[in-house]
């Protein structure tokens, strides 16, 4: 390997290699961690966008309790002082005995009991829920932390639920984003009778653009009420979550939630991949159309898409573009969306894994040339001083791309709000059209 | 409940405090965690990090590795970061997965070294104490591995520099070398040289070159101490970085007052102290600190807060008139029936505020 010099492979070495055979510099168990200006948020999940901290606090009206060494609590004051998360915050610390003995176990209750104390000084409202976080320590320790927040609840009255930071176990089958989604919709209750007009939208901790084409095509179903976590401004109405008819998920990392609520509540799941190839996602509509037994036009959606697409590439041209993985897709398949329309992708940021090797794989036969860098790798640090011009490169997307080519036009895709669909498509083109137009002024 | 935070978050932890000694000296530094301490220290307590390249890794320890001890998968992990980036000297920080699990961190060393062909410095950081610790132990372990070493002659012969020890952007605010050298030098300290800001290992390497040492943080006193006894350098401490409009802002607020609380690190409240005696010396002047505190340097008054519930019975028991501290205690202060003045200190590592408006990237 080159010294100095960042790690990367066109599309068609990657796929000649094929998954199993990925180089150690793409595997993030076989070398440093780089954690890359560019991609703070795998490193430090509450240091951008949603980690287990501020997610676990997604239960409305929730506080969260965080039992850990000092260390992993530090990034929470980068939002503790914005007022949706004032007051929502508490940290028991763990001593150096604690860490061995685990005896911070038998403290919880009392820790609980004092906060929900401070909280009534403040005369404010008693909490749905006290969610307790636990990190890499109680991971190694075993803790039953099932049973501590039982004794939570006996003790205080409010429902206890444990949120489990692992970062050790971030490969594992339940990673701690899974499982975080699991803790918030664990005190949605079996109801006798469930509405067959409701349905519940899974998969993010901020809800879908309010454009996407998702809500009329359900409503054209009959489906009266569509509910989502972070649309649920009360505890009443995230309870109202548990009359749905079935879970439609938009993100594998709440499969294993939707699966325990079919367990729990015997709710169905229907999972939707977040794609942005148009024939593709017009596929994925046919096929849940299909399932729930009805047709679902989305013709005029689809038309819409196509043409946004085609007015962008008549006006710009064969534009080149750099696909970065901090985004609201994934990077491959939004490379070989963008390919197969005609454009060309230089190179892509992003961790290659069994879910879009697929993609990769039918890319390699379309751009064969196109790199493939894996952010997490130490050699990156020397992307910024190594790389060619920027010239080559027409438009960024997403904000690791933005990072490694400050100059460039680019679209950092990776807001709040969720895109999904043929409305997730048109609003990328017309923000690509918006950065190319303010280049060239 | 003592190690309880109601109204606080978090102070920056020991692996964030050696890291921060280490940053700019040319080391591998590799964060002995499973991603989130390093993440940590990168997205929050290391505030070079978006302006300054250093090689920080995690380890990205998963269960397996912990559970089975796989020491020997670090040092692979290491020796391939190393062919690829090269560097002058390796560091393993440690975190709470290694205090957990009791890695012996001198076997590490002993490993990387054996394996890499260059010293290892580690520090066996908890991640359940303060920065402070983690600097002193890093302070100490660079100094013992390199001052001294390959001296050249032409610098053995020259001792021009005063050396400031212990300034780092969680002790200052300020995360580039260049206005706190103009601040020493306002305050009267003639040449100096900033360990680990603004200047390389060769300034370690050439200890001799070095007629004084000007201690700053109550962390590097250990390390003042043993470049004293091994090379003769005598010492002194001091804190010439307190901004200009925290000093008028308490200049300000000082009129009538008799009684006055300062929290902050303890050099930092002396100097605050110092200024305010200055002006008045009939005021009652209190220092406190979460953090170390040495007792050659605290009055009779002098506080070492363990928590909360510490800080909010002083309050209880004095009637300060004036609370000199960072804005993150206000809520804890006012919780605690504190009705006086406030001036805001800023501490970096309190509450991740920086002094240098340039590098403000968090607002």
């Amino acid at each position: 390997m080159e010294m100095n010099k960042p790690y990367c492979k066109t599309t068609k070495e990657l796929a000649e290699l094929g998954l199993a055979g990925l180089p150690g510099e793409m595997k993030s168990s076989d070398h440093l961690i780089y954690s890359s200006p560019a991609t703070l948020y795998f490193n430090s999940p509450g240091a951008k966008g949603f980690g287990v901290k501020r997610a676990g606090l997604a239960v409305p009206e929730s506080v969260m309790l965080l039992v850990s060494p000092g260390c992993c609590g530090r990034n929470t004051s980068l939002f503790r002082s914005a007022p949706e998360y004032k007051d929502k915050f508490f940290f028991q610390l763990l001593d150096d005995t604690d860490i061995v003995t685990g005896r911070h176990l038998t403290k919880i209750p009392k820790a609980c009991e004092e906060l929900l104390e401070v909280l009534e000084k403040q005369n404010k409202k008693r909490p749905s829920a006290i969610m307790i976080c636990i990190t890499c320590v109680d991971a190694l320790l075993g803790t039953d932390m099932e049973r501590v927040c039982r004794k939570v609840t006996e003790t205080t009255g409010v429902p206890a639920v444990a949120c489990y930071m692992y970062a050790l176990t971030r490969e594992k089958r339940l990673p701690p984003m899974a499982a975080v989604r699991t803790s918030v919709y664990s005190l949605l209750e079996k109801q006798e009778k469930r509405n067959a007009a409701d349905i519940n939208i899974m998969g993010y901790f901020t809800p879908l653009f309010d454009s996407s084409e998702i809500y009329p095509l359900m409503k054209s179903l009959g489906v009266k009420n569509i509910r989502e976590l972070s649309r649920c401004e009360s505890f009443d109405q995230y309870k109202e979550m548990s009359k749905a008819n079935f879970n439609l998920v938009l993100n594998p990392e709440a499969r294993a939630a939707a699966q325990n609520m079919q367990e729990r509540l015997g709710m169905p799941f229907i999972e939707l991949l977040r794609l942005y190839r148009i024939d593709k996602i017009h596929n994925q509509y046919k096929s849940l159309g299909d399932a729930l037994g009805a047709n679902l036009d989305d013709s005029q959606y689809y038309e819409k898409a196509r043409k946004t697409i085609d007015d962008f590439k008549k006006k710009h041209g064969e534009v080149v573009f750099s696909v970065g993985e901090i985004t609201n897709g994934d990077p491959i398949e939004m490379a070989l969306m963008l390919v197969e329309e005609g454009f060309k992708v230089k190179e892509i940021f992003a961790t290659v894994g069994e879910l879009n090797f697929r993609f990769l794989k039918r890319l390699a036969e379309l751009s064969p040339e196109t790199l493939v860098y894996s952010n997490l790798s130490p050699s990156m640090m020397y992307f910024l001083e190594s790389k060619e011009s920027d010239e080559k490169i027409d438009v960024c997307i997403g904000s690791d791309a933005m990072y490694y080519h400050p100059d460039v036009p680019n679209v950092e895709w990776c807001d709040d709000e969720q895109p999904f669909g043929f409305d997730g498509v048109i609003k990328l083109f017309e923000r690509l059209d918006a950065a190319l137009n303010e280049d060239k002024k | 409940m003592k190690k309880m935070l109601k109204y606080l978050s978090p102070f920056a932890p020991d692996q964030s405090g050696a890291c921060g000694v280490l940053y700019e000296l040319g080391g591998l530094i590799v964060i002995c965690d499973a991603g989130g301490c390093a993440g940590n220290i990168c997205g929050f307590d290391e505030p070079r990090w978006f302006t300054k390249k250093s090689a920080v890794f995690s380890a990205g320890l998963r269960d397996m590795d912990a559970i089975m001890g796989r020491d020997d998968r670090l040092i692979d992990k290491l020796s391939k970061a190393y062919d690829q980036l090269g560097g002058e000297f390796a560091a393993i920080v440690a975190t709470p997965v290694p205090a957990v699990i009791g890695t012996d961190m001198k076997a590490l060393k002993r490993m990387a070294e054996k394996r890499l062909g260059i010293p290892c410095i580690t520090a066996n950081a908890i991640g359940t104490r303060y920065f402070d610790e983690g600097e002193e132990e890093a302070w100490l372990n660079l100094f013992k591995e390199f001052a001294g070493k390959n001296e050249s002659e032409r610098l053995k012969a020259q001792s021009t520099h005063i050396g400031i020890l212990g300034a780092t952007p969680l002790e200052t605010g300020y995360a580039t070398a260049e206005p706190l050298l103009e601040m020493a030098k306002a305050a009267g300290v003639e040449s100096p040289v900033i360990y680990g800001m603004g200047s390389d290992l060769e300034v370690i390497r050439n200890i001799s070159s070095i007629k004084e040492n000007y201690v700053v943080s109550p962390a590097g006193l250990k390390t003042a101490k043993y470049l004293e006894e091994e090379f003769g350098i005598p010492y002194s401490v001091g804190f010439p970085f307190i901004p200009e409009d925290v000093k008028r802002n308490v200049s300000d607020s000082i009129d009538s007052l008799l009684s006055v609380l300062i929290i902050h690190t303890q050099f930092a409240a002396n100097e605050m102290r110092n200024q305010i005696r200055t002006n008045k010396d009939n005021v009652k002047v209190d220092c406190a600190t979460f953090f170390m505190q040495s007792r050659d340097y605290a009055e009779e008054g002098d506080l070492r807060l363990s928590g909360e519930d510490d800080l909010a019975e002083l309050v209880a028991k004095n009637n300060y008139d004036l609370i000199i501290a960072d804005s993150d205690f206000e809520r804890l202060l006012t919780a605690s029936g504190y009705t006086g003045k406030f001036v805001d200190f800023p501490h970096f590592a309190v509450s991740g505020r920086m002094n240098d408006d340039s590098i403000m990237f968090f607002s």
